[in-house]
C-alpha cells in the first residue's frame, strides 16, 4: 500500500502528525491512519481554550467500522479547531494533511518536542505494522 | 428416543480431529471437587404423569378475579392482536435477529417500534430497548456521566425503591457518586459537579411531578446539568406532557404496560429516549432504514455501532449489545392496534377510575390520602387496620394493594393503591366496601 507522508512535519506511534511553527502547532491524522479507520462518519472535536497533556485524549474520530482517538502529539492548549469537519468529516479520508486537519495548539513544553517521531522514524513503525 | 444429537462414533470423530482422548479432558482445567458425576434426578416417568404433575404445581398460583397492585408492574387490557402477531415463529423464535441478510422483517419492526416511541414521548431518538424499566434509568446515569465528565448524580425521592437499588449498583461499578434528596433541597444540592438530575413522574407514590419548575430550577441554576426522567406506567402519556416537549434530556420508562403481561415481575421493557445531540453517548442497540445499492428499495440495519460496546470497547458507555426484541414487538403492536385516540382513552379512564376509588375511599372515616400533588392511576391511602384490609382483599379473590412498609418501615398503615381501566365497576364496589368494613370493625373495636 501506497501512503503520502509528508517530510515537513513531525509522526507519533499513535499515528498524529504535528506541523510545528513558531510556538504553534497543527494536528491532524496521517493518510495511514485514515485508510485503517474508513470511511469517516463524525468528529467530536474539544472546545478552543482546552488545554491537554501530550497524550491524552483531545477528539474522537469515528469510521463506519470503528472509533478511534486523536492523542495529543505534544502538550498544549486548544486555539482553533477545523469546524469544516463537522459536517465533512469524510475531509479527513481525502486530504488528511491539509483540508483534514483537526486542531490547532499553542505548545506548552517545547523540550517534549524532541519525543516526536521523524518521517523515516514513522516509516519504520509503519512497515513493521503493516505486515 | 434420546433427543442427544451426538452418537458415540460422531463425539470420537470430533475428539480425534482436535486432538483430544476422551470427552473428560475438556473439562480437565476445572477443579476435580466441581466435577458432577451424576445428575441426581429422580426416576423419569410417562407423560401423562409428568403433565399431572405439573398442573398440580400450577393450581397452587392463586388467580385473583381482580387486582389493586401496581408499584412498578400494571395490570392493562392486552389486545388479542398482541399475542397473535408476536406468537409467529418468524418473531418467537428468533435469536438475535439483527442480521440485515437475514432479519429483514424483525429489523423493521425495532425501526417501527423506535420511531412510535419517539413520536410517543416526543424525544427526538429512542433506542431499540433494553432489558427494564431501572436498567434504563441506571444506564441513563452512566451516559450522563459520560456526556458530562462529572460523576454525581442526583436522585428526586419518589423513585421506585427497586429503581434505586439497581442504579446504585451499577454506580458502585463505575464510582459514580449519588445521593437522594428532596424537593425542596434541590437548588442547594445543585452544583457544578452535578452530571444529572434523576427523577420519576408520576413517581412511586403517585404524584405527578411539576417537571416544568423542576426543569426550571434545575436549568436555571446549571444548565449543563442533564435532567432524566424515569415513569412506570406510561400509558400515562395518553394524557400527561411528553417529556419531549420539556427540557427533559433522557427520558425513560418501564415499558411492560404496553401489551405486555405483569406475569412473576417480568420480562419488562427498558424505553430509552434521548435528544438528538446525544446520539452518540446512547447506548444500546439502533436501527435505522437506508437503501438499497442497486435498485430503489429500502432496507433496515443496525446503524451507529461504533457506539457500541463491541467496536468502541472500553470507552463505550454502556456494554449492552442487545436488545429486548420480543417485549419491544410487543409494545410496537399494542400501541399499533389501540392507537392515538385508543391510549388517551385507556389514560382517561385510569385517571377517572383510580379518582373515583381515591374519592369514595376519602370519605371513609378512618382512611386518608396521603398524596398533595395530583395522580394518576396510584395514591397512597393510610388505612385504619392496613392487616385486615389486605386480608379481606384475599378472600374476597382481590389482588390487595401494596403494603408500602415492605420499603418504607415507618410508612407503616400506608397502602399504595392501583386503579387501572381493568378495573370493573363491579370490583371497585367490592374493594371499597371491604374498606368500608374494615374501618367499621376500628371504630367499633374503640
Amino acid at each position: 500500500m501506497d501512503y503520502k507522508f509528508p517530510n515537513d512535519i513531525n509522526y507519533t506511534s499513535t499515528h498524529e502528525w504535528i506541523k510545528i511553527e513558531n510556538n504553534l502547532g497543527t494536528i491532524g491524522i496521517t493518510d495511514y491512519a485514515q485508510h485503517q479507520l474508513g470511511d469517516i462518519v463524525f468528529i467530536e472535536l474539544p472546545d478552543v481554550g482546552m488545554v491537554f497533556e501530550k497524550g491524552s485524549n483531545a477528539a474522537e474520530i469515528e469510521s463506519v467500522k470503528a472509533v478511534g482517538d486523536v492523542l495529543m502529539p505534544l502538550s498544549g492548549e486548544i486555539i482553533e479547531t477545523n469546524d469544516n469537519l463537522t459536517n465533512n468529516p469524510e475531509l479527513i479520508n481525502k486530504s488528511p494533511y491539509k483540508d483534514g486537519w483537526i486542531i490547532k495548539i499553542k505548545i506548552n513544553h517545547n523540550d517534549e518536542i524532541g519525543d516526536l517521531l521523524s518521517l523515516e522514524q514513522y516509516k519504520e513503525l509503519i512497515e513493521q505494522e503493516d505486515h | 428416543m434420546d433427543f442427544v444429537p451426538h452418537d458415540e462414533i460422531s463425539i470420537k470423530k470430533m475428539l480425534k480431529t482436535i486432538g483430544v482422548n476422551k470427552l473428560d479432558d475438556l473439562f480437565q482445567d476445572i477443579p476435580k471437587d466441581l466435577h458432577l458425576d451424576k445428575l441426581n434426578l429422580p426416576s423419569s416417568i410417562s407423560e401423562p404423569d409428568l403433565l399431572r404433575k405439573l398442573e398440580e404445581i400450577a393450581n397452587k398460583n392463586k388467580l385473583y378475579s381482580s387486582s389493586f397492585l401496581g408499584a412498578g408492574s400494571y395490570y392493562h387490557y392486552i389486545p388479542s392482536l398482541v399475542d397473535f402477531v408476536i406468537s409467529r415463529s418468524e418473531f418467537y423464535t428468533s435469536y438475535t435477529p439483527y442480521q440485515a441478510e437475514a432479519s429483514q422483517g424483525y429489523l423493521q419492526a425495532i425501526y417501527e417500534y423506535q420511531t412510535i416511541i419517539s413520536r410517543l414521548t416526543q424525544m427526538d431518538i429512542a433506542n431499540a430497548s433494553m432489558y427494564d424499566g431501572s436498567t434504563a434509568l441506571a444506564e441513563a446515569a452512566i451516559m450522563a456521566t459520560i456526556i458530562s465528565g462529572k460523576n454525581t448524580i442526583i436522585l428526586l425521592e419518589g423513585i421506585h425503591p427497586e429503581y434505586i437499588e439497581v442504579v446504585k449498583t451499577y454506580c458502585w461499578g463505575q464510582n459514580i457518586n449519588f445521593k437522594i434528596i428532596s424537593e425542596d433541597m434541590l437548588e442547594n444540592e445543585l452544583n457544578e459537579n452535578i452530571a444529572a438530575l434523576l427523577f420519576q413522574s408520576p413517581n412511586f407514590f403517585g404524584d405527578i411531578e411539576d417537571i416544568i419548575k423542576i426543569a426550571k430550577i434545575v436549568k436555571d441554576k446549571m444548565p449543563e446539568c442533564l435532567l432524566i426522567q424515569v415513569m412506570t406506567d406510561p400509558t400515562c402519556l395518553g394524557v400527561l406532557i411528553p417529556p419531549g416537549l420539556t427540557d427533559i434530556d433522557i427520558f425513560v420508562a418501564e415499558g411492560q404496560p404496553f401489551g405486555i403481561n405483569p406475569s412473576f415481575g417480568g420480562p419488562g421493557l427498558g424505553i430509552f429516549t434521548a435528544k438528538q445531540k446525544y446520539l452518540r453517548k446512547m447506548p444500546g442497540r439502533l436501527v435505522g432504514k437506508t437503501k438499497e445499492i442497486n435498485g430503489d428499495g429500502i432496507g433496515f440495519i443496525l446503524t451507529l455501532q461504533a457506539r457500541e460496546q463491541h467496536i468502541r470497547r472500553e470507552k463505550a458507555s454502556s456494554n449492552i449489545c442487545t436488545n429486548q426484541a420480543l417485549c419491544s414487538l410487543s409494545a410496537l403492536v399494542y400501541l399499533l392496534s389501540i392507537g392515538k385516540t385508543g391510549l388517551k382513552e385507556i389514560a382517561l379512564q385510569n385517571f377517572q377510575k383510580a379518582h373515583y376509588v381515591k374519592k369514595k375511599l376519602s370519605l371513609i372515616p378512618g382512611y386518608k390520602i396521603l398524596n398533595k400533588k395530583p395522580t394518576y392511576n396510584e395514591f397512597l391511602l393510610i388505612c385504619p387496620n392496613i392487616d385486615d384490609l389486605i386480608e379481606k382483599c384475599k378472600e374476597n379473590n382481590i389482588l390487595p394493594p401494596l403494603r408500602v412498609s415492605k420499603y418504607y418501615p415507618n410508612m407503616k398503615d400506608v397502602a399504595l393503591v392501583c386503579v387501572t381501566e381493568m378495573n370493573k365497576r363491579s370490583s371497585i364496589d367490592k374493594f371499597i366496601q371491604i374498606a368500608q368494613s374494615t374501618s367499621e370493625q376500628q371504630m367499633e373495636g374503640n
